[in-house]
């Protein structure tokens, strides 16, 4: 299945093209130091446990509202896979971050599926969309101390992947454990079953009913689990997000908002889709609106809001112009479209309580497949269009390519510049003139003093000496 | 002619293949784009890179001798040579001035009222109280030459 479509012509140049972009992108994302937000802790808690099962049974209740469990094993499992290597801590879990990215970027080439030279035209488009989008970055950036957005993006797509491909008894079983993985990670995790859900509903062959119902089941059961074990939904206030044009404290946000949710639950999803769709609101803060208030406007929300707006207009003329209205009549292309879109959107009911990047980008995923879906429709079209019409196509489309390469270069900037933020919130961390601060447990002081080491160890590169206007071009 | 047009499309997205072949092999020569900053402490201070201060201070650099700041960091058309403490002074850098005491920068009298002319000058309100811990009299800055004037 998959082998048949990379052995034709058109495929070996889109391999070739998205190695050649991933490998500056696998090496910046390598420069950066395990965190110390969200890392050192995690890390720390799965050392000092004095077995794994002990630890299972703990990290269930770590939390009144998630249920993360794998977050800690997958922590004490690196841990023992430094030590049993001789590795560095920043080789393991970074390398782990990196594969992540190659596992990504292989499944997304997979479920193009370039066959032709329309598909491989439609590539050129589609790839910047999938490494250019603010989303792909969020799953680069932070790790908890593995991305687990980034675990949830490889499992969504890993079964969009499957559900595109004639089924096979082993679907169920290998969609029920990523669905187990993804969910034992995080709450998004949950996309990997609307991401069945979705394949279904849009009639993708790979997902019948037996992988619906199993999922369906799984999911249920993990509904059911955390209601047992007393885990609660996160509340309004719980995190803090953007309302208008500007950022509320988790406190604020409670009190603004805590009695009449709704109102603010809606603004949410819809706030989540539309940063998908059109590159505001971020974090719920709508930029140009702030900007125009403030009176000065950063080139990036401009470049952002114009990439993501023509390329959303596109799916929605294939949707309107393209799209049979008949179920039956879909092509293959058709019910990827559908079952993409159809994610896509259901991913932003997860922005409900607070909106955050991260929590899109699957959506952001399979807005990228669904782009190469209507590229690849446009481009077929032009043979049967006036000149006029297809030199305005054509202008268009280089245009949307050319905004979204531009955003993909600047990931390179983003990732180096959160190299340099990362590396220098360690200084912080064992200060000499703050003795009695350091944690008196042997075990955690060993492995934040070599973590520290590690990360102080790694030289970064300071902003100072890369280009200045950078930042107002790539970082929101 | 029309097929050849949508190669056109694929334009943007070659460039940024061909940008990144270029990036990996300069990796494989060496350090590739933006390389880690190869500086002196002071520097280091300047450009807002704690850590690397850090380091260099933990590889026996010492946070009291001065050292060399290249032009463009600090000042305009001249390099200068000033203590990193003066650097992270004149970077406007609260956090920087905090990571160098705590790592063994020692600041006495006559170096306070240097700092806290060169505060004056180069305003910064997180620098300012932290100077302030170190004496609350107010600084006499008459006749004194700030670190960053060109030495003629």
């Amino acid at each position: 299945m998959v082998g048949t479509a990379l052995r034709s012509p058109a495929a070996a140049p889109a391999i070739v093209l998205a190695t050649l972009m991933t490998m500056p992108l696998a090496d910046s994302l390598y420069r950066i130091p395990i965190q110390v937000s969200d890392s050192l802790e995690p890390i720390v808690i799965a050392a000092k446990y004095d077995s794994a099962q002990h630890l299972l049974h703990d990290s269930l209740t770590f939390s009144p509202s998630t249920f993360r469990p794998l977050r800690y094993l997958q922590a004490r499992a690196l841990l023992a896979f430094t030590q049993a290597t001789g590795l560095t801590y920043h080789a393991v879990f970074r390398g782990v971050h990196v594969v992540l990215l190659l596992m990504l970027v292989a499944l997304f080439v997979a479920a193009l599926r370039v066959r032709n030279v329309s598909d491989l035209v439609a590539f050129t488009v589609a790839f910047p969309v999938l490494i250019g989008i603010h989303t792909f970055l969020s799953m680069l950036l932070e790790a908890f101390p593995v991305n687990h957005f980034a675990e949830v993006g490889v499992c969504a797509l890993g079964v969009f992947v499957l559900a595109q491909h004639t089924p096979r008894w082993f679907v169920p079983v290998v969609a029920c454990a990523l669905l187990v993985l993804s969910l034992s990670v995080i709450e998004s995790g949950a996309m990997v079953w609307i991401t069945v859900i979705c394949c279904a509903a849009a009639g993708l062959p790979g997902v019948n009913r037996t992988t619906v119902v199993a999922t369906t089941v799984v999911f249920a059961g993990y509904l059911l689990l955390r209601h047992l074990l007393g885990i609660s939904s996160p509340g309004i206030g719980g995190h803090g997000s953007g309302f208008g044009d500007r950022f509320y404290s988790p406190e604020e946000l409670a009190q603004r908002f805590g009695a009449h949710p709704l109102g603010f639950m809606l603004y949410n999803v819809i706030g989540g889709l539309a940063s998908l769709l059109f590159a505001e609101p971020r974090q719920g803060v709508y930029a140009l609106l702030a900007a125009w208030r403030a009176g000065e406007m950063h080139p990036v929300v401009l470049i952002n809001v114009i990439a993501s707006s023509a390329t959303t207009a596109l799916l929605i003329w294939y949707a309107a112009a393209r799209l049979p209205r008949s179920r039956s009549a879909w092509s293959d292309a058709d019910r990827t479209f559908v079952a993409a879109s159809a994610a896509l959107v259901a991913n932003a009911a997860f922005n409900a309580v607070y909106i955050k990047d991260e929590i899109m980008s699957p959506a952001g995923l399979f807005y990228a497949i669904a782009t190469f879906v209507a590229v690849r429709a446009l481009i077929d079209s032009l043979p049967t269009r006036t000149v006029a019409a297809t030199s305005f196509a054509t202008c268009f489309l280089v245009a949307v390519a050319a905004l979204w390469t531009f955003r993909a270069i600047g990931d390179q900037y983003q990732l180096r510049y959160h190299a340099f933020i990362t590396r220098n919130d360690w200084v912080d961390v064992l200060r000499p003139d703050k003795h009695d601060d350091w944690p008196k447990d042997p075990t955690e002081l060993a492995i934040t003093k070599r973590l520290r080491a590690e990360a102080i160890g790694r030289r970064t590169t300071s902003p100072s000496f890369m280009p200045r206007w950078a930042e107002r071009y790539w970082v929101e | 002619m029309r097929r050849s047009l949508i190669w056109i499309i694929a334009g943007p997205c070659l460039v940024l293949a061909l940008l990144s072949a270029w990036w990996t092999a300069g990796l494989v020569a060496g350090d590739g784009l933006w390389p880690p900053d190869e500086v002196t402490l002071s520097e280091a201070v300047a450009t807002r890179n704690n850590a690397e201060a850090v380091r260099l201070i933990e590889s026996g650099a010492n946070p009291n001798q001065p050292s060399h700041v290249r032009d463009g960091l600090l000042t305009n058309g001249y390099a200068v040579t000033i203590t990193p403490i003066e650097a992270a002074v004149g970077a406007q850098r609260a956090d920087s001035v905090r990571t160098l005491l705590a790592n063994g920068a020692a600041v006495d009298q006559e170096e306070l009222r240097v700092l806290r002319c060169l505060e004056e000058a180069r305003r910064d309100a997180g620098v300012r109280e932290l100077l302030a811990a170190q004496s609350t009299s107010a600084a006499d800055c008459n006749g004194l030459r700030s670190p960053l004037e060109r030495v003629q």
